[in-house]
């Protein structure tokens, strides 16, 4: 029961404002967070044996009869919920005592499970038209939670973000159209192998030129990032760590990956275009990060800069290229998902953001610290964290397929990045302790234990990478090294 | 040949109105006439599932969020307009007009019609046994829609 992923969140959703009359605080708590161990506990052991035998394919049926819901799962997809469960988890977690102050829980999770709804769908969706509009689920409700705090700077940051974002649908949504003038169909399977049949080169490259710029937004690579920086850091901290570690990758990186590798095919042209992209990505977003004074700023940058690794990584297009990518997104998404916590933790009890006024906060909170320097060295691909083994993988793979500057860029891009995290980790919590913060306490239970989850993970998966590449990645990468033939010959309905 | 003409007439009518109209509220209607209009040629020209669309979520969807937004805003303060929109748009629109009838006839030639077929049968069928996956996405956005204006206009909430 696949559609579960979709439907649990939405069905919990629905119910949770009507519960939020009677219980304001635990039932919401308990629900939102009970909904989404669940999906956790079902994708990482029941998921595994369901694509045991290849991709589940699912067709539903109403009272005997089918109708027209197609899902499908397999290695990739099981990898994207996995990652969507575990940091949807961790910041539900932290919510329970994060959003206190804020009010309005019940509605705030609400929104919440809609966008995890809305990411699950598109990961499972096998037909283009319903990844658009399940990109659109997630995108509404992620306007309205960036714009939570209904402070001026969220509300312009939300209005920001909502104008690009409706500018990349348009893209999207004008080469969907594009594509559907020339197959006559949606469907993933289908317009692939009518695709190859075709062999409309010029009409594909107009489709992509869309797609690449409609995703390229979404996933906030450069020259499309300008919304990003304001939008990631305005928004409460459990969402920042949502919207960076998940939503740009599902709605940015995932999306496009099974678009341009399974159902157009990799061209070595688009190949070409994929890794420099990746590697401006990386290389200007690093030095952007270099010279922020805000915390979650430094942070929203450098999401930008490690989605570059990804989409380098993916671009390759050899198998372990891909599964470097892969490996990347998923441990960036812990990794940026536990840092952005980590500064909301800063943030609730300091009252501030700028890096200069914070010091010595390590003596103060040493839970927060430590789990900060975790996810901080983690992203900075320092042995043996996770973040280390990923990024080695894609320069191998670069140097492997031929592509030494690149590799070149993206080691010295690594150490720019040990540089900036080490700048935040000293000007934040090593160091004198500033007088103003001597009364500051370590953040509350449910804040510090979601943390220390995603670091448990980071440092767990960093000492055995290779069974987690074994069981988690190399499925995932299979599917996309497997290219077309991956959806036309097993995605048939 | 008429009905066509009296409905791309009303669909450039109704566009024209939703953007030139000062209340908020008519505006957004007449854009859902707009769409509605829209989805009606598009059924004519044979598109069904993208007449579903405009006519479901445009006319239909979009309009009530849009609605219900308005409803909650308050009739504060006047918010002064740039006087640029009274004259730019106008110019635009009478542009775009003569360029179209220069060029398009011409351009439209050019193109091969594509062989029409495929997407038949009635609205409940595409709706129901075509596109119900899309459903259970619009569901999600009528949620999300709601869920956005009831978290945005939350009052005193924050600071009771």
């Amino acid at each position: 029961m696949i559609i579960l992923f979709v439907a649990l969140p939405l069905v919990v959703a629905g119910i949770l404002p009507l519960v939020g009359k009677v219980s304001r605080r635990v039932v919401p708590d308990l629900l939102a967070n009970a909904a989404l161990l669940f999906l956790l506990v079902y994708a990482a052991i029941a998921g595994r044996h369901l694509i045991a035998g290849g991709p589940v394919l699912q067709q539903l049926s109403w009272f005997g009869e089918p109708v027209a819901i197609r899902l499908a799962l397999d290695g990739f997809s099981l990898l994207m919920l996995l990652a969507i469960a575990l940091v949807g988890l961790a910041a539900c977690l932290f919510s329970i005592d994060y959003m206190e102050h804020y009010g309005a829980k019940a509605n705030y999770y609400a929104l919440f499970l809609v966008m995890i709804a809305g990411m699950n769908g598109l990961v499972l969706a096998t037909d283009l038209f319903n990844v658009y509009l399940f990109m659109e689920v997630a995108a509404v409700a992620s306007y309205a939670l960036v714009a939570f705090g209904l402070g001026r700077d969220e509300l312009e940051a939300a209005f920001k973000y909502l104008m690009l974002s409706v500018v990349a649908t348009a893209f999207i949504l004008i080469s969907v159209a594009v594509i559907f003038g020339m197959t006559g169909s949606l469907d993933f399977a289908a317009v692939a192998k009518a695709l190859q049949e075709l062999n409309a080169g010029a009409a594909v490259g107009v489709a992509s030129a869309f797609f690449l710029m409609g995703f390229g937004l979404k996933a906030a690579l450069i020259p499309f990032h300008a919304w990003l920086p304001d939008a990631h850091p305005s928004a409460p901290a459990p969402i920042s760590a949502v919207l960076s570690g998940l939503l740009i990758k599902v709605s940015g990186v995932y999306a496009m990956t099974r678009i341009f590798l399974n159902v157009f095919g990799l061209t070595p042209a688009l190949s070409t275009v994929l890794m420099s992209l990746g590697a401006l990505s990386m290389v200007v977003a690093a030095f952007l990060a270099l010279g922020q004074k805000d915390m979650k700023r430094m942070l929203a940058y450098s999401s930008i800069s490690q989605v570059g690794y990804v989409v380098l990584g993916i671009g390759i297009g050899t198998p372990l290229g891909i599964a470097g990518g892969l490996f990347h997104l998923f441990n960036h998404a812990l990794a940026k998902g536990l840092l952005f916590l980590t500064s909301g933790s800063v943030q609730q009890a300091t009252g501030t953001r700028n890096l200069d006024e914070m010091g010595g906060l390590a003596k103060r909170m040493p839970i927060t610290a430590a789990t900060n320097l975790v996810g901080a060295l983690s992203i900075a691909g320092v042995p043996p964290l996770n973040g280390f083994w990923s990024k080695l993988i894609i320069i191998i793979a670069l140097v492997q397929s031929g592509h030494p500057v690149f590799a070149v860029i993206a080691v010295l891009t690594s150490v720019l990045t040990l540089w900036y995290y080490l700048l935040m980790q000293r000007k934040a919590f090593f160091g004198k302790l500033n007088e103003k913060w001597a009364a500051v306490k370590e953040a509350p239970f449910w804040m510090t234990a979601a943390t220390v989850f995603l670091a448990l993970l980071c440092v767990g998966i960093g000492i055995l990478f290779s069974s987690t590449v074994t069981t988690w990645i190399q499925p995932a990468a299979d599917v996309l090294a497997d290219g077309v033939h991956a959806v036309i010959g097993s995605w048939g309905f | 040949m008429i009905v066509q003409t009296a409905l791309l007439v009303g669909l450039v009518l109704f566009s024209v109105l939703a953007i030139l109209l000062r209340d908020l509220l008519k505006s957004a209607i007449s854009l859902a006439a707009a769409s509605l209009f829209l989805g009606i040629i598009f059924f004519r020209m044979n598109a069904p599932y993208a007449g579903v669309f405009e006519i479901s979520v445009v006319a239909g969807l979009i309009t009530v969020l849009f609605i219900l937004t308005i409803a909650l805003t308050k009739a504060g303060d006047e918010v002064r307009e740039s006087r640029a929109v009274n004259w730019v748009f106008p110019l635009f629109f009478v542009a775009f007009i003569i360029i179209d009838a220069l060029v398009m006839k011409g351009l439209l030639r050019k193109i091969p019609a594509l062989a029409s077929g495929a997407e038949t049968g009635t609205f409940g069928d595409v709706l129901w046994k075509g596109r119900t996956f899309d459903l259970v996405g619009q569901i999600a956005v009528i949620l999300a829609g709601v869920f956005a204006v009831l978290a945005l206009f939350r009052k005193g909430d924050k600071h009771d």
